[in-house]
Parts: structure tokens; C-alpha cells; sequence
């Protein structure tokens, strides 16, 4: 139970944010975090659509409820969250 | 008094020098202080400046130059420039003068160790002439906007600015002081002379000017006009430095610092003269679009200056290219949506008739960063203006120190460009602010950023409040929308009619 900071980088935002998370928080509760400052400031809601969280570069997401204390990120590592279709 | 011809004495006086006796040569020049790369005395006493100047003649054009520049102002004094200008103009000269007065001044220092450690004489001629323009420059732009400091606090930041650890100032001291405080005599001829003056300051000065004369501001248009005068002048110590440089088997070392230095300049001059050129200056008063500015000035006619000298394009110069078309409205988004961060009040610059100009000079404007434009847009028109600023800091660049932002919408191409070095991950905007750091890590690696200090519990309390407050920005300064938002009404019978 930390605070821990990630780079957000927003599907088609155009900036990236500092975004302060908690390592017991899921995946999911770190996509909404990141939706805080993205989604419905400069990009517009997706109803129906999940948001996905995945480390730079790769194109699989974490598991849902995987814990971001066990995704080995590192403090300020660029996060891609991404709209998945329902 | 008969005095001798010009042409009698120059070349003479010009290529005076001598040989020390009692200290040794790097003694009289260090080598950290005059850059000089080894090349020996006889090599750089073949350095010849193109724009020659004698004293004498310096004074008197430069006074006249002065009496010319301060006679407008003193005549235009009188007119309502500052009570009827649109405001987003107000704001190009809040954001000029806050950037670029104590700059200017910062560089006499930069002139000044050319002037003494420089090792070529005719250097240290042009480079003390140089000295004196770079006062001229920093006193004339403090005077210039003094007379409106009684009518708007923003104004106050021409001399403020420096001072303070608001991001744009971090990041514009970051690259002054890289590129011309830091360096010997020969790193500041190549990247404050050669790369910054010849080719980026033109677009501030000229292609501005060009903009103000448009708009009516006539005592501004003739001030950087006549700056700029001078810069045509010092900007040319550089450009013969290369050809000393190349001739003796340094160009490789000439190169980098030319691509340093362009580099840097380069996205200096998308949060500042992007914004300025493309957003502020009002729509009718447009000569040019940002990009069609940076083609004359930067691409054609810098591009040639490198190659006739002996250098290459740089190696970064396509992906230079394509962020020519963009970089800069990333910028602008950035610097309006935190507006509350800057010294000005940012103009959107986003009614429906800018974006079809946007979206003629820059084709698919309005399918990227209209996108992010049209979700600010209809929270204003439904009343959600807080959803409009911001709630978190952007991730901004370890070298240039400005956020990190590229392409959004479907075309979303936004990256982090992260490194290790040594104990910490460095972030990046691009692979030219990397390579900047790969270059000369050590130069770099102990700087913090502000987010860096934000993490560092050095910005409190840890929220927007503390992060004005560490930035020095009182209310009356705090920026807003230029236009209180009067813009957005444009919108409101389209919205209506889509909302019914």
C-alpha cells in the first residue's frame, strides 16, 4: 500500500501525464485513474468500451485484476491505456 | 582632425594579435574557456568575418538605430495600442519579452567569452561589438514593455521571468545556459551564433515583425526589427568558425555542436513562436503560417548556409521535418490547457473560422488536435469549464524540460523516449532531446525537471496551488483564456442545434 507515480500516455490524448497510483490498485482502478485526466477533458467517452493498460511498447495488456504492485513497473514508466471494444 | 579611409587600417587593426612571453598561449586562452579544439594560433588568424565593422561606425549606426527605435515608441505612446489590441496580441508580447529580455542579456556574457577567449582576432572584434548589441538588446526589451507594467502585472514578467522556476523559464534557461553561459568560446560561436541567430532568431524577429505590422503594433514591429539589424550582424561570427573548423579536420566536432544547437532552438521555438505565429497573432493579421515561416527561414536558407560551409544536414533533419507540421500544436494545446502555469493568457485560437485555416495550412489538423479541441470545446459550451484545467502535471522532457506530446486522435503517435543512466531513467520528448543527452550526459544528469522536483517533495503543497506558489505566479498574473472564453459563443448555435 504505496503511492506510486506512472507516466500516462492516453489513447489519443496527446500528452503525457504524471498520474499518482497505488500499488494495491488493480489494473482497472489504474485505467480509471488514468481516464481522470484524459476522458471527457480531450477525449471523448467510448460507453460500452473497457480501458486496457499496457507497458510501452507492448502490445498485450495486463490482466485486469492484476495488482500494479505485481506488474513490474518501475516509478514513472510509460503506461498506453487503450479503449478494448466490448 | 582628417581621419584615414576605413579600407587603410581595417584589415591591419583587424588581424592584430601577439604572442605571449610571460604566461604560456593556454594560459592567456584555456582551453575550456576558448573551445579552441587544439588548432593552433596561425590557424585561427585566418578567421574573416563578413560583416566588418569599426568602431567608430558602430556608434554611430547604433545610435541611430536607438533614436530611430525609441522616437516610435515615444510617438506611439500616446495611442491606444494596449486599450484596443486584441488580446491574444497583448499576450505574443507578454510571452516575447518574459522569454527573451534577460536572454538577451544573459548573452552579452556569451558575446563576452568570445571577446576575450576567443582565439581568432577578428572574433574578439565582432564578438565585443556583439557584447554591447546583446546590453542593447536586453535593456531596450526591458524598457519597452515597462510602460505597460502599470496596467497589467503580466507584463512585470519581462524582468520577472528569469528569476523564477515557472516551467517555460526552467526550460528556456535550460537552453540558453546550455548553449551559450556553458560553453568556450567556440561551442558559443557555433550554437548561439551560427545555429540560433542565423537561422531560428529570424523567425521570432522577422517573421514577427512581419505578423506586428500586420496588427498595428508598430513600436514592437520596429524594436525586433531593429534587433534584428544588429543580430544580422553578430549572428556572422559563427558562420567563418566552421570553415577554420572544417579546413582542420574538426568537422565532425563542429557538426555535433551545430546539431546541439539546433536542436535545442528547435523546440524552444515551438512552445514560443509556434503558438505565437499560429494561435495569438488574430487570423487577419497572419502573414504566414508557422510552417511556411520555418520552410523560408530554417530549411531553405539555413539548410544552404550548412552545406556551403562543409557540414551536413543533420542527422535528425527528416524527422526535423515532419515536426515542422506539428510540434508546435501540441505545444499551444499544452500551454492553453495549463494555461494557469504561464505568464500570459494563452489565445485558443480555435473558432471555426482559425480551424479552417489551421486545417488549409495543415492538412488533417482537425482530425488530431481538433479532436482533443472539440471535447474542450463542447465542455465550455455545456458549462463544464472546470473539466478544462488541469488536475495533474504534464510529463515534461529531461532535456528540452517541455512536455512530452506528439499526434493525438486515431492517428495517436504519443511515446515516452526513457534511458538509463547510471542510477535514474531519464524521459525524453524525442531521439533528438536523447541524443542531446547521450552527447554530453554528464552535463545533464544532475538536472532535475519539474516533475522530477514534484516527486521530489520539493513543490508543496503537492497540488495546483503549490505548484503556482513554487513557480511564482500570483493572482493578476495567473493566465487565462485571452478572450475570457467569448470565443466559445461561435460554437453555440451548432451545439444547440446537435443538443436539441
Amino acid at each position: 500500500m504505496a503511492l506510486f507515480p506512472l507516466t500516462s500516455n492516453f489513447q489519443e490524448d496527446f500528452v503525457l501525464q504524471l498520474l499518482a497510483v497505488d500499488t494495491d490498485n488493480t489494473m482497472d482502478e489504474v485505467a480509471a485513474a488514468a481516464a481522470y485526466h484524459s476522458v471527457g477533458r480531450r477525449v471523448a467517452a467510448r460507453p460500452g468500451h473497457i480501458m486496457r493498460v499496457r507497458r510501452q511498447g507492448s502490445e498485450k495488456p495486463f490482466p485486469r485484476t492484476m495488482k500494479l504492485n505485481d506488474a513490474g513497473l518501475k516509478p514513472m514508466e510509460c503506461i498506453e491505456v487503450v479503449w478494448e471494444a466490448p | 582632425m582628417a581621419t584615414l579611409d576605413r579600407h587603410d587600417w581595417y584589415d591591419l587593426a583587424r588581424t592584430t594579435n601577439w604572442t605571449p612571453t610571460f604566461v604560456t598561449e593556454d594560459e592567456l586562452f584555456p582551453p575550456e574557456l576558448s573551445g579552441s579544439m587544439g588548432l593552433s594560433m596561425p590557424a585561427w588568424e585566418v578567421y574573416d568575418e563578413p560583416y566588418k565593422q569599426t568602431y567608430h561606425e558602430y556608434v554611430k549606426v547604433q545610435r541611430e538605430k536607438d533614436a530611430g527605435a525609441y522616437s516610435v515608441k515615444a510617438a506611439l505612446e500616446r495611442s491606444k495600442m494596449f486599450e484596443t489590441a486584441d488580446p491574444g496580441w497583448l499576450s505574443v508580447m507578454k510571452s516575447h519579452y518574459g522569454a527573451i529580455a534577460r536572454a538577451e542579456y544573459s548573452a552579452s556574457t556569451a558575446e563576452a567569452r568570445m571577446a576575450r577567449f576567443g582565439k581568432a582576432p577578428g572574433m574578439r572584434n565582432m564578438a565585443t561589438l556583439g557584447m554591447m548589441d546583446e546590453i542593447r538588446h536586453g535593456q531596450i526589451q526591458l524598457f519597452f514593455p515597462h510602460e505597460h507594467c502599470p496596467k497589467d502585472r503580466q507584463f512585470d514578467w519581462a524582468h520577472k521571468a528569469y528569476d523564477t522556476n515557472e516551467w517555460a523559464a526552467i526550460a528556456a534557461r535550460h537552453m540558453f545556459d546550455n548553449m551559450m553561459t556553458t560553453r568556450g568560446a567556440v561551442g558559443v560561436a557555433l550554437m548561439l551564433t551560427f545555429a540560433f541567430e542565423t537561422g531560428f532568431t529570424n523567425m521570432q524577429f522577422l517573421g514577427l515583425a512581419a505578423d506586428a505590422a500586420e496588427a498595428g503594433d508598430w513600436t514592437f514591429s520596429n524594436l525586433i526589427s531593429s534587433i534584428q539589424t544588429d543580430e544580422s550582424r553578430h549572428a556572422q561570427i559563427g558562420a567563418p568558425l566552421v570553415s577554420v573548423l572544417v579546413a582542420n579536420g574538426k568537422k565532425a566536432e563542429a557538426q555535433k555542436m551545430v546539431d546541439i544547437g539546433i536542436w535545442r532552438a528547435w523546440k524552444l521555438f515551438s512552445v514560443l513562436t509556434g503558438p505565437i505565429m499560429d494561435y495569438y497573432t488574430p487570423l487577419e493579421h497572419r502573414k504566414q503560417s508557422f510552417k511556411e515561416f520555418m520552410q523560408e527561414w530554417i530549411v531553405t536558407q539555413f539548410e544552404r548556409a550548412l552545406i556551403d560551409l562543409g557540414l551536413d544536414t543533420p542527422w535528425y533533419w527528416d524527422q526535423f521535418l515532419q515536426e515542422i507540421d506539428s510540434q508546435h500544436h501540441g505545444m499551444h494545446l499544452g500551454v492553453w490547457y495549463w494555461r494557469p502555469t504561464v505568464w500570459w493568457d494563452p489565445a485558443a485560437g480555435v473558432t471555426p473560422e482559425e480551424r479552417d485555416w489551421l486545417e488549409e495550412k495543415y492538412p488533417g489538423w482537425n482530425a488530431t488536435w481538433g479532436k482533443n479541441w472539440d471535447v474542450i470545446t463542447d465542455n465550455l459550451l455545456a458549462g463544464k469549464r472546470e473539466l478544462t484545467y488541469p488536475e495533474t502535471l504534464p510529463v515534461v522532457c529531461n532535456m528540452c524540460q517541455l512536455p512530452i506530446n506528439q499526434t493525438p486522435g486515431p492517428a495517436w503517435k504519443v511515446r515516452d523516449f526513457p534511458l538509463d543512466y547510471k542510477d535514474r531513467t531519464y524521459h525524453f520528448c524525442s531521439e533528438g532531446c536523447k541524443w542531446c543527452f547521450e552527447e554530453e550526459p554528464e552535463r545533464y544528469a544532475g538536472h532535475l525537471s519539474l516533475v522530477d522536483r514534484f516527486l521530489a517533495g520539493m513543490i508543496q503543497p503537492m497540488n495546483l496551488e503549490g505548484a503556482l506558489k513554487y513557480m511564482s505566479l500570483a493572482p493578476g498574473e495567473i493566465g487565462d483564456d485571452a478572450h475570457a472564453y467569448a470565443w466559445v459563443e461561435k460554437f453555440r448555435a451548432a451545439y444547440t442545434k446537435n443538443t436539441a
